[in-house]
């Protein structure tokens, strides 16, 4: 038996030395951007231990559970913005607990449903186009459970789901404005993850038709990833190669949309000289702080307050099933406030308020 | 003393039959085993709690008969997938594109299973069915047929048909086959009509029990037919089944053939007991994951059964451990890695338990060479 | 008369072993300066992407092609490039010397290679095993270890090589790269020449091809393959390397996204030599190039999905029309037992 603990201990020493190449995962995390601490740091701490047994089955505690479209929490994308959401309800003192789970294969979103249904929490939010059949299933077997499914357009309304959907086209459409406006060479680009995805191709539609507003010429560059589902939003070397490329033949603004595959677009589009670049979803200039050299603004559905507004509706019994329509717009300019001229601040300010008023349209989905 | 003696031999005979059993089955146990400390020790030192863990994983897995039927259900396309993959070794040749023969069996039995309407489930399953077998098998029919004529090698061309294949299902999926029920903006074909669902019986997927026949199927395909003994002499000796005056050539479109049929099978059974229609992104990795089952298998395939249902397990698992212990479930790949590790290196498990070697080792796939 | 037989004899080897080549190499150098003429910014586009596309390709194949002249199957490049990648990108979180970083990527795919020739050569474990569980391995310990927030310190920079940068066309596409870009052509024709020039190459190749022989005139089985894996590892982790810490500049989950299955697909392509593994990672990123360049374009009313299976298709075509059955070294996957 000797050799057993020799070798037991080898393994030991083995993946100590392993895990330390990793860093711990108990590490606190490296805050990416100073502005917004809440938005960098929530992911990383897993919400394993209550300081106190919450009994979710209780009616005295309000319990919340977010299901993950397929990936991570920390994507710096939707399913981030949406636990954000549920994280800003745990920090005004509406939820009790909170927790998440990632959906790792697509087949699995009942049951990660059923997992918080079972557990009797009384609010789930479930991320992402591709739950809303799994969501609207299970609002009907557990209609004691409010239902807050993004990005998920309700066709009918269900009494306890409510469809926290947003005008993509119109953030995209002030995104092209802009872009068509900061264009020197009246070539721009759209990087994009897949066209399978409705909101993506909501974004592009938009862009394209913001940039034909304010220059009907110009020459707008885009490409949908060519992968399937699984690659489209994790790609970043593609997006990346894929936006040099665009900016070698006089692409001077480009939008990356596409989870990290925009990502890479953003950060690419950094490191050249005189080229701007837009970011989607959520304000990316404190998710991506790598593109700070380009970034001059964020074409952003505002999951977050959207989602913990609904939060608190649902803990009031205030909940409005149907469709929620979440604010779409720019991001702040941030450190490009005094490149971008005051006459281009307008032009986009008045954009935004023809897109409110229906004086503009996009054109995308009628 | 006549009964002395023969009570005395079959307490011998049980004991023989344990040894045998525990020669068989000892080293994998204790591969799996040794496999899991090694993660409770990464989970340790990363802060985690590795009782918490399994036990989460575990009660995912099998803690209630709903839980037992995921984890039936998750096995099941990877028996498919890996008995493809298994297969394919047989002849010598490696199936990387099991992924690409498995999204055409699930597109096609989806199309049969929606498109093809007033038909009695009897006829519409196996239907629906076999159709996603046909297109699997079609589709692995190109490597194949271009190993043959062309010599262009199967590994290079089963990974771009894989990329081809997501391309072209895509298509269908967001184009000429796209739901177009009101409401709907995403990219997935109709729902299958009833007639075409392949129900379970408590909690047991028929699909699973029909990966099991198929499984036994392959088993005797391979090594009661002689057809199988051809298959595994072009695997073991392209020359010497030449010269015995096999087909090789045929041999090698045919195992591609059938390779694609069960893979294409598995993911008929996908659309038809789980999702209930095709829907890009529902189908992710099973066909990868094919390579790791038929390996932890050791490519038999009766071995498959047991890996598939060891991996489905994790995978029906993983949720409830992110959500009881908050563990990633990235873990599980790790666990994964290390379990094909120890039972392929059997040696190691063998030191360490001190249990005395069983039979040679065989190597798989003994060079990209083979079925030449 | 007959010197003239000869000769034309000689041409027509000369065709048979070449003329795929050559005929592919000349089609390609008239598209691409009949493009130029055309439209000169788009063709440096295209072709500076295609050289970019090319690298973690070459890259990965040149780390399969070594372990398989020694007989060792690799079918882990894809883990080998993911680790590496993300340990390169931790070093260069946690030091912000890129330098570090590199040399960190590097050695963390030669302890794979370490880890992969330990499990081939030594356990005589089957080879497509070994490769399988890095990959594995790769995805689990990088996903499980990996955690948002984490920002590097800049990536590596193209150099401009002085005026060998200004020659229109091949200047912006060759010779205005970042440094493991450069690093890649150079291992091509270093890899080339000591796999075909030195005694080390013919060691290695002998034990690919007939070990026994090999052991027999003394050449150390187990020690050159050994050595051929942890190199190719390394060359694997500068794969992985020029996705975080040159190409991309950051980390993600499951970044590699198959290329070292395509650097594989690359590899046989090229008929297990560095020169033809360039060639056909050069040919398939020109058809991404192409194929980006058709969407951007989008005058083709056809569904993209079409477009997107460009580079796919092209290698099939390629591959089954032209280039055919190749020759593998007779000993790949076989582990070698001494007597």
């Amino acid at each position: 038996m000797k050799k057993l603990y020799f070798v037991l201990a080898a393994l030991l020493v083995a993946s100590m030395v392993l895990t330390a190449c990793g860093p711990a995962a108990t590490e606190a995390p490296v805050p990416a951007a100073t502005e917004a601490p809440e938005a960098t740091e929530a992911p990383t701490e897993a919400p394993t231990e209550a300081p106190m047994e919450i009994d979710c089955t209780s009616p005295d505690y309000f319990c919340v559970g977010l299901v993950t479209d397929v990936g991570e929490v920390d994507d710096k994308s939707f399913n981030q913005s949406a636990w954000e959401g549920v994280l800003a309800a745990q920090d005004s003192g509406i939820a009790d607990e909170v927790q998440y789970i990632e959906t790792k294969d697509a087949k699995d979103y009942a049951a990660n449903i059923q997992l918080f249904a079972e557990q009797g929490y009384d609010a789930i939010v479930t991320v992402g186009y591709a739950m809303g059949q799994a969501t609207a299933e299970e609002a009907a077997n557990y209609p004691e459970i409010y239902f807050i499914a993004v990005d998920q357009f309700q066709a009918e309304t269900i009494d306890n789901v409510s469809g926290v959907i947003f005008n993509e086209d119109h953030s995209g459409f002030l995104a092209g404005a802009l872009a068509a406006q900061l264009s020197e060479s009246g070539t721009i680009a759209a990087v994009l993850g897949t066209d399978l995805v409705p909101p993506v191709v909501a974004f592009k539609e938009g862009y394209e038709a913001g940039a034909k507003y304010i220059n009907p010429d110009i020459n707008l560059i885009a490409t949908y990833h060519p992968g399937g589902l699984d690659v489209a939003f994790t790609d970043p070397e593609w997006g990346a190669t894929t936006t040099k490329q665009a900016i070698d033949q006089g692409a001077d603004v480009v939008f990356g949309a596409g989870g990290k595959t925009g990502n890479g677009a953003l950060i690419e589009a950094a490191g050249n000289e005189g080229v701007y670049c837009i970011g989607v979803d959520s304000d990316q200039w404190l998710s991506v702080p790598e593109a700070h050299p380009c970034l001059v603004s964020s074409a952003m559905k505002l999951i977050t307050p959207a989602v913990s507004q609904k939060i608190n509706e649902a803990n009031d019994g205030a909940f409005v099933p149907g469709n929620h329509i979440g604010a779409a717009a720019l991001a702040p300019y941030h450190d490009f406030d005094s490149v971008i001229s005051d006459e281009i601040k307008a032009k986009i300010e008045e954009i935004a308020e023809g897109l409110k008023d229906g004086s503009i349209k996009t054109g995308y989905g009628g | 003393m006549e009964d002395k003696k023969s009570s005395h031999l079959i307490v011998r005979r049980i004991l023989a039959w344990l040894a045998g059993l525990w020669q068989s089955l000892g080293v994998p146990l204790l591969a799996v085993l040794l496999a899991l400390l090694i993660g409770a020790i990464i989970l340790q030192i990363s802060g985690a709690s590795p009782v918490d863990a399994y036990s989460a994983l575990f009660k995912g897995a099998f803690g209630s008969s709903k839980n037992l039927g995921r984890t039936l259900e998750k096995a099941t396309p990877l028996i498919f997938s890996g008995l493809a993959v298994a297969f394919a070794f047989k002849a010598g040749l490696f199936n990387i594109g099991a992924q690409g023969q498995l999204l055409f069996g699930a597109l096609a039995s989806a199309f049969i299973g929606f498109a093809v309407k007033g038909l009695p489930p009897y006829i519409h399953i196996p239907l629906a069915l076999f159709g996603g077998a046909a297109a699997g098998a079609l589709y692995a029919a190109i490597p194949g047929a271009l190993k043959t004529y062309t010599g262009a090698h199967e590994v290079i061309t089963t990974i771009m048909l894989n990329y081809i294949a997501i391309n072209i299902t895509d298509y269908f999926a967001d184009g000429p086959l796209k739901d177009t029920s009101p409401g709907n903006i995403v990219a997935r074909t109709p729902a299958i009509l009833d007639s075409a669902k392949i129900p379970s019986i408590q909690s047991i997927p028929i699909g699973f029990v029909l990966a099991i026949l198929i499984a036994v199927g392959v088993w005797w395909l391979l090594w009661r037919t002689t057809i199988g003994f051809e298959i595994r002499t072009v695997g073991l000796n392209p020359s010497a089944a030449r010269y015995a005056g096999m087909r090789v050539a045929f041999t090698v479109i045919l195992t591609m053939v059938l390779s694609g049929f069960l893979a294409g099978m598995g993911g008929a059974i996908e659309t038809q007991g789980v999702v209930g229609r095709y829907q890009p992104g529902f189908n992710t990795g099973l066909g990868f994951d094919g390579i790791t089952i038929a390996l932890l298998g050791k490519t038999h395939p009766l071995g498959v059964i047991p890996a598939a249902l060891l991996v489905g397990a994790m995978k029906a698992g993983a949720s409830q451990m992110q959500f009881s212990a908050g563990v990633a479930k990235e873990i599980t790949d790790v666990i994964q890695a290390l379990m094909l590790f120890f039972v392929a290196a059997d040696m190691i498990v063998r030191w360490i338990f001190r249990i005395r070697s069983a039979s040679e080792e065989k190597v798989i796939l003994s060079g990209w060479a083979q079925g030449k | 008369m007959q010197s003239s037989i000869i000769g034309s004899s000689a041409f027509l080897r000369f065709l048979k072993r070449w003329g795929v080549n050559l005929g592919i190499g000349l089609v390609v150098l008239v598209t691409i300066i009949w493009g130029y003429i055309v439209n000169d910014k788009v063709t440096v586009a295209v072709l500076a992407s295609t050289v970019r596309q090319a690298t973690p390709l070459v890259l990965g194949a040149l780390c399969g092609l070594m372990g398989e002249r020694a007989g060792v199957i690799n079918i882990g490049i894809e883990g080998q490039m993911l680790l590496s990648a993300f340990i390169g990108f931790l070093f260069n979180v946690w030091t912000g010397n890129l330098l570090i970083a590199v040399f960190a990527a590097a050695m963390t795919g030669a302890l794979l290679g370490l880890f992969l020739a330990f499990m081939s050569v030594s356990l005589r474990m089957d080879q497509i095993i070994g490769g399988t569980v890095i990959n594995i391995l790769a995805l689990g310990l990088t996903g499980y270890f990996y955690q948002a927030g984490l920002v590097t310190q800049g990536k590596l920079q193209p150099i401009a090589l002085g005026s060998l940068a200004e020659i229109p066309l091949i200047g912006p596409v060759l010779f205005n790269n970042p440094p493991i870009t450069y690093t890649a052509i150079v291992l091509v024709l270093v890899v080339h020449y000591v796999l075909f020039h030195t005694r080390w190459g013919l060691r290695t190749r002998a034990v690919g091809e007939h070990p026994r022989a090999a052991d027999t005139l003394g050449v150390n089985v187990y020690l050159m393959r050994y050595a051929n894996v942890i190199i190719g590892g390394a060359i694997a982790g500068l794969a992985g390397a020029f996705l975080t810490l040159e190409a991309v500049g950051s980390f993600e989950r499951a970044m590699t996204n198959g290329r070292g299955f395509v650097a594989l697909a690359v590899m046989i392509f090229g008929r297990y030599t560095p020169l033809g593994a360039w060639g056909a990672a050069l040919l398939f990123g020109l058809a991404s190039a192409i194929q980006t360049q058709l969407q951007f374009f989008g005058t083709f009313n056809i569904p993209h999905q079409f477009i997107g299976m460009l580079p796919y298709l092209l290698t099939i075509i390629v591959l089954a029309g032209f280039v055919g059955r190749t020759h593998i070294p007779a000993a790949d996957g076989e582990p070698y037992e001494k007597e």
